[in-house]
């Protein structure tokens, strides 16, 4: 047995000193990233999480794409763009050295078709919404037209793309961030199946062909993705990473320790506790800040107690957020007193939920249940995750010290609990939601009374109304007075608890250069590039 | 020795009462004994009284955080502030009934099935053993989804759970062993005699079945403690603040690095349950078996 | 002998479609589905996912639908991954879990007899205590603290290894020793036992009072007899070990068959669950099957079932 181990540990240690997968990839300027989790699909008509667009945002240019220090919109497959006075038609001059990996010019045909398919009814994309300021987009997308023609974007020319909106949309180019704007290779496409098949193999490496500054060279499931500098990108000599290599590690224990063992040069949302001893330890090794999400709870209207808003204001009232962010979750989270996180495209509401514990117990008593006598079991039900556990029972102790109620704590599996989240088969409900783009519609939306994202069974006139007339204008100042109107309404009524906003912790090389955090994390893998610093 | 031993088997001591002598004379398995009732007795001592150690399994202390061992927290406390003695005793008592309990439960079933099997042969065998197969293969996680979509969230259906799983391997084992034993002389001696099979089974077979039964009854238990923690996390058995000794060590693993006591000593009392489990067992194995002496 | 091997094969095919059918029946009951998101699909566009991939007919229908693809070998496409059929995922990820099974399979038998052959040789000395003991631990420290133990030490600290992935040679020794040494403590135990009630037989002392020594007893006679109820455990033990675990290949980053077969239960993939439970059953019948051909093999009076 000792002899066996023996050679196993010359076997191991030979080699004597390594060179780590990080230090080769500084060498050959190929960047190795921890992204998470396997892509479900690379088709931006198919696929919908965070986990696909990194890998797609190097495969594929859309008309604009975003600064990564500021988040505005930079010239992508298009030059230049005038929009009308009025606001609802954007003409888009496409750039005439735009190319297909397949070195077929990008037209605005192509842009035409891609939107199409997106919003195809038989094609069932998921995002396909992000396309509806177009006009007659959603009536198409549900099938209440067939007629394509009536919907808001023609070609022009080949390089001169027109859409025409249905009513002024100031946020339209930040919404571009997203996929579904992308362009995809329609003649490719139909090449390898049915334009409107999901399971079209026209993604996989050895047919794929996109127009992003990169191109799919290896995709293993499970294992990596491999991109490569595409030579037909028309600003080829702009990019300088060579390769960019995906690790679709799920867990986050793994991925933190690939990343210390060198095998990544980045890797976001590590374990919080390893977050607290990087900023604390390695401080140079880690970047924290702001992301677009809020964490809350949703409170189900329909079900006693909680049909009495002023239980719901005191359960809001009664906790310390404070508490939560500093020691369960340490990686520099904002407390959250209203719904849309602070500074979303210059709009903060003004309206806060005050924590106060004695005026919680007043409410609390003013609904009938003085110092929490009679008050009935309520149930809190989150997905099984350590951190949602911890903040759950976290708030279980805090509502009985300062309440004096007894709330009951639930986990379910992740598809159990979207099942009874989707029937509104909950009490207290935990909740997130990470913004599509950068404004507070795309929070303020989802509690109104036709969101899907709704379930908790709250419905306000008023709120409809004010979101309603905050999307058919252009006017900011108009629209962001609707919108804090709108919270206002939210914290008042408080169908939802807001607890905290999320922030990304992100562990990082120093050799990774050009990379700048922002508020949807987005890469701009054009102007990251690698160089060790000198010793 | 020798003279010793004889003269107490001349005395006309029965099969039993010749064991748990030699169980009594194994100082391990006593040990092991021992160990587990102190276990069992503290466990039902905190159930009963949450607060005895001074804090509640409950009790947070947010503004503390994960504290190593001190003199406030024998052993430490968790990132609420929990104190971990008290959640570990806490735990004890879920961990030690599902783990033996649940265990005795998925034995008792498996040695039933798989002596029947094993014994009868033929074509009855071959129905109970493709039957075992079809319930091994079936995918648990959607089970266990399903056992609580009919059935609710009681803790009885983490006994079903967990049993449901365990007797099968415990059916294929003892049936090996059963199809083994059965050609041996002195069943077929039985069968000469005349007795019935039920008999012969359980009053001849079985009891020399004792030594692979017994070692891997002891070998399920860890695998049930854990198990019920993979349970919780499907939302079945224990539910939040509660804890087991199970989720315990799962917790603990995901802080090992930096909390390392949250991983040792719940991984240290599962380890002292188990080996006094397995000396116990041991002990048992060696008093109960039929042909052991061993000089 | 073949009579024998070929009637099992003839009985495991009612196996199968009962398998085949319960699971069926058995994801379509559960809650949730494949589409369930946590950023909900509008209705219509869910209706037409659902009726690409046929979940809008009867249920009896799509059952009948399956069993026919079943038959014609064809698992059907992916829902999580779209574009890829079942087929080739396992095509794809088997190799990988097959490799490493095997090599902690080799692992743990090598470790696990030798343990319990000396343990049983030499009982209740040190040579019995310490190897059991250490089974024991192997036992108690579950395979995701195993995992980042070894990983801590060797990878991170000694820098001998990397962290997880599955593409050097050296990537297979920390999964096989961490997989490995969970089986090794069962075989290490069992067959202790087992050479035990072998070297207490009449036969085995006859012969050690004609004066063999233990371990040529051991290979000669005791071998067979011990390792009996280690061949039982074994059986579905391997069907395990070989389509691969979910935990080990979590932790060392390893794109093996075992993750697919646990995340598509959690993500309703229906077709995958389907996939994957039918070829891991197929591995027990078979492994199930070569069990109790060894069984037989080592005793030879049950020859004649």
């Amino acid at each position: 047995m000792y002899v066996t181990l023996l050679c196993l540990a010359l076997l191991a240690g030979g080699c004597g000193k390594r060179e780590t997968l990080v230090a080769i990839g500084d060498r050959t300027q190929e960047l190795r990233l921890g992204n998470e989790g396997e892509p479900a699909s690379l088709d931006p008509a198919v696929a919908t999480g965070v986990i696909e667009h990194n890998v797609m945002v190097s495969l594929y240019e859309s008309l604009v794409f975003a600064d990564s220090k500021d988040l505005s919109p930079r010239p992508g497959a298009a030059e230049s763009w005038e929009i009308s006075p009025d606001g609802t038609v954007y003409t888009f001059h496409l750039r005439k050295n735009g190319r297909w990996s397949n070195g077929d010019p990008v037209t605005a045909q192509d842009f035409v078709e891609s939107y199409h398919r997106v919003l195809m009814p038989s094609m069932g994309s998921q995002y396909s919404y992000m396309l509806y300021p177009l006009k007659n987009a959603e009536a198409f997308n549900l099938g209440k037209i067939t007629n394509f023609d009536v919907v808001g974007v023609k070609a022009l020319d080949d390089y001169t793309l027109e859409l025409t909106l249905h009513s002024q949309t100031p946020y339209l180019l930040s919404m571009m961030f997203q996929d579904s704007w992308d362009p995809v290779p329609i003649s490719v496409i139909k090449k390898h199946g049915a334009i409107d098949d999901r399971t079209n193999p026209w993604t996989r490496p050895e047919n794929f062909v996109g127009n992003g500054p990169f191109v799919l060279k290896e995709w293993r499931i499970n294992s990596h993705i491999l991109v490569e500098k595409s030579p037909t990108y028309w600003n080829a000599k702009e990019v300088r990473l060579n390769k960019i290599y995906f690790d679709p590690t799920e867990d986050s224990d793994t991925a933190e320790r690939m990343f210390r063992s060198g095998q990544l040069h980045s890797d976001v949302q590590p374990p919080p506790s390893k977050v607290a001893f990087y900023r604390k330890y390695k401080p140079s090794l880690i970047k924290v800040y702001p992301y677009l999400g809020t964490y809350i709870y949703k409170f189900n209207v329909t079900r006693p107690p909680l049909t009495d808003k002023r239980v719901r204001k005191a359960l809001a009232m009664a906790i310390d957020r404070n508490a939560i962010t500093e020691t369960i979750l340490r990686a520099g989270q904002v407390p959250a007193y209203f719904l849309t996180p602070p500074d979303t495209a210059g709009y903060t509401c003004q309206i806060k939920v005050k924590e106060d514990v004695a005026a919680a117990r007043q409410l609390l008593a003013e609904a009938g249940y003085p110092d929490g006598k009679n008050f009935p079991t309520v149930e809190v039900l989150f997905n099984t995750l350590q951190t949602h556990k911890a903040i759950a029972e976290a708030l279980q102790q805090m509502w009985k010290k300062n309440l004096n109620i007894d709330i009951v704590l639930h986990n379910e599996e992740w598809k159990v609990y979207l099942d009874s989240m989707r029937r509104t088969n909950y009490s207290l409900g935990r909740f997130a939601w990470i913004g599509d783009y950068v404004d507070p519609s795309t929070f303020l939306d989802l509690f109104t009374t036709e969101s899907g994202n709704n379930e908790t069974g709250w419905s306000n006139a008023e709120y409809d109304q004010l979101v309603r007339l905050a999307s058919n204008t252009g006017d900011q100042a108009v629209r962001y007075d609707a919108y804090q109107k709108a919270e206002a309404i939210l914290m008042d009524e408080m169908p939802i608890m807001p607890i905290y906003f999320y922030t990304e912790s992100r562990l990082i090389v120093p050799s990774v250069r050009g990379w700048h955090p922002n508020v949807i994390d987005d890469y701009d893998f054009k102007s990251i590039y690698l160089m060790p610093e000198e010793n | 020795m020798v003279i010793v031993e004889s003269v107490e088997t001349a005395g006309g001591a029965s099969f039993w009462q010749d064991a748990k002598h030699r169980l009594w004379k194994n100082k391990l398995a006593v040990f092991g004994l021992v160990v587990l009732c102190v276990l069992a007795v503290l466990s039902l001592a905190a159930y009963l009284r949450p607060s005895m150690t001074g804090y509640s399994y409950e009790q947070q202390n947010l503004a503390l955080g994960p504290m190593p061992p001190s003199h406030a927290h024998w052993l430490g406390t968790d990132p609420l502030g929990r104190d971990l003695l008290a959640r570990l005793l806490y735990g004890g008592g879920i961990s030690l009934m599902v783990g033996l309990c649940a265990t005795a439960v998925s034995l008792i079933i498996g040695v039933i099935y798989g002596a029947i099997a094993g014994f009868a042969g033929g074509k009855l065998d071959m129905l109970m053993m493709r039957f075992v197969d079809i319930l091994y293969a079936l995918p648990f996680v959607i089970f266990v989804i399903l056992l609580m979509v009919f059935f609710g969230q009681n803790i009885i259906l983490l006994f079903v759970a967990i049993g449901a799983v365990e007797w099968l391997t415990m059916a294929r084992i003892v049936r090996g062993q059963v199809m083994a034993i059965k050609r041996q002389e002195f069943v077929e001696a039985a069968r000469a005699l005349g007795l019935r099979h039920g008999r012969i089974i359980f009053r001849h077979i079985v009891p020399n079945l004792l030594g692979p039964i017994i070692v891997y009854a002891t070998l399920t238990v860890p695998e049930v403690i854990l198990l019920e923690s993979f349970l919780s996390f499907l939302g079945l058995g224990v539910q939040p603040p509660h804890s087991s000794w199970g989720v315990l060590i799962k917790e603990g693993a995901e802080v090992m690095e930096e909390y390392p006591w949250l991983l040792i000593y719940p991984g240290a009392v599962m380890a002292l349950t188990l080996f006094s489990l397995n000396f116990l067992g041991d002990g048992l194995r060696d008093a109960l078996d039929v042909r052991g002496s061993k000089d | 002998m073949l009579r024998f091997i070929a009637r099992r094969f003839l009985e495991s095919i009612p196996v199968l479609f009962v398998i085949a059918t319960a699971t069926f029946f058995m994801m379509r009951l559960a809650p949730g589905g494949p589409f369930d998101a946590e950023k909900q699909v509008a209705p219509e566009i869910r209706a037409r996912m659902e009726a690409h991939y046929g979940l809008d007919k009867p249920l009896f229908q799509q059952y009948l639908l399956q069993m026919k693809h079943l038959l014609q070998g064809d698992l059907g496409p992916s829902f999580k991954y779209p574009g890829r059929t079942v087929n080739e995922i396992i095509a794809d990820a088997f190799p990988v879990s097959l490799e490493l099974g095997c090599e902690s399979l080799a692992v743990a038998l090598v470790f696990g007899l030798a343990a319990g052959m000396m343990a049983a040789l030499r009982q209740n000395s040190a040579w019995d205590h310490v190897p059991m003991a250490l089974a024991m631990i192997g036992l108690c420290v579950p395979t995701f603290v195993m995992g980042p133990l070894l990983i801590s030490a060797f990878a991170l600290h000694l820098d001998w290894f990397n962290a997880a992935g599955w593409y050097f040679p050296r990537d297979r020794v920390l999964p096989a020793l961490t997989l490995g040494a969970l089986y090794a403590a069962y075989i290490a135990r069992m067959s202790r036992g087992g050479f035990l009630e072998v070297l207490n037989q009449d036969y085995i002392r006859t012969a050690r009072a004609k004066g063999a020594s233990g371990a040529r007893i051991l290979f000669k006679h005791a071998l067979r007899g011990g390792i009996l109820p280690v061949v039982s455990f074994l059986g579905p033990a391997v069907a395990g070990l070989l389509t691969g675990s979910f935990v080990v290949e979590t932790i060392f980053g390893i794109p093996g068959l075992g993750r697919f077969f646990v995340t598509a239960a959690f993500n309703r993939d229906y077709f995958m669950v389907m996939g994957s439970v039918l070829f891991y059953a197929c591995f027990v019948v078979v492994l199930n099957l070569a069990a109790d051909v060894v069984l037989v093999w080592l005793n030879p009076k049950l020859r004649f079932e």
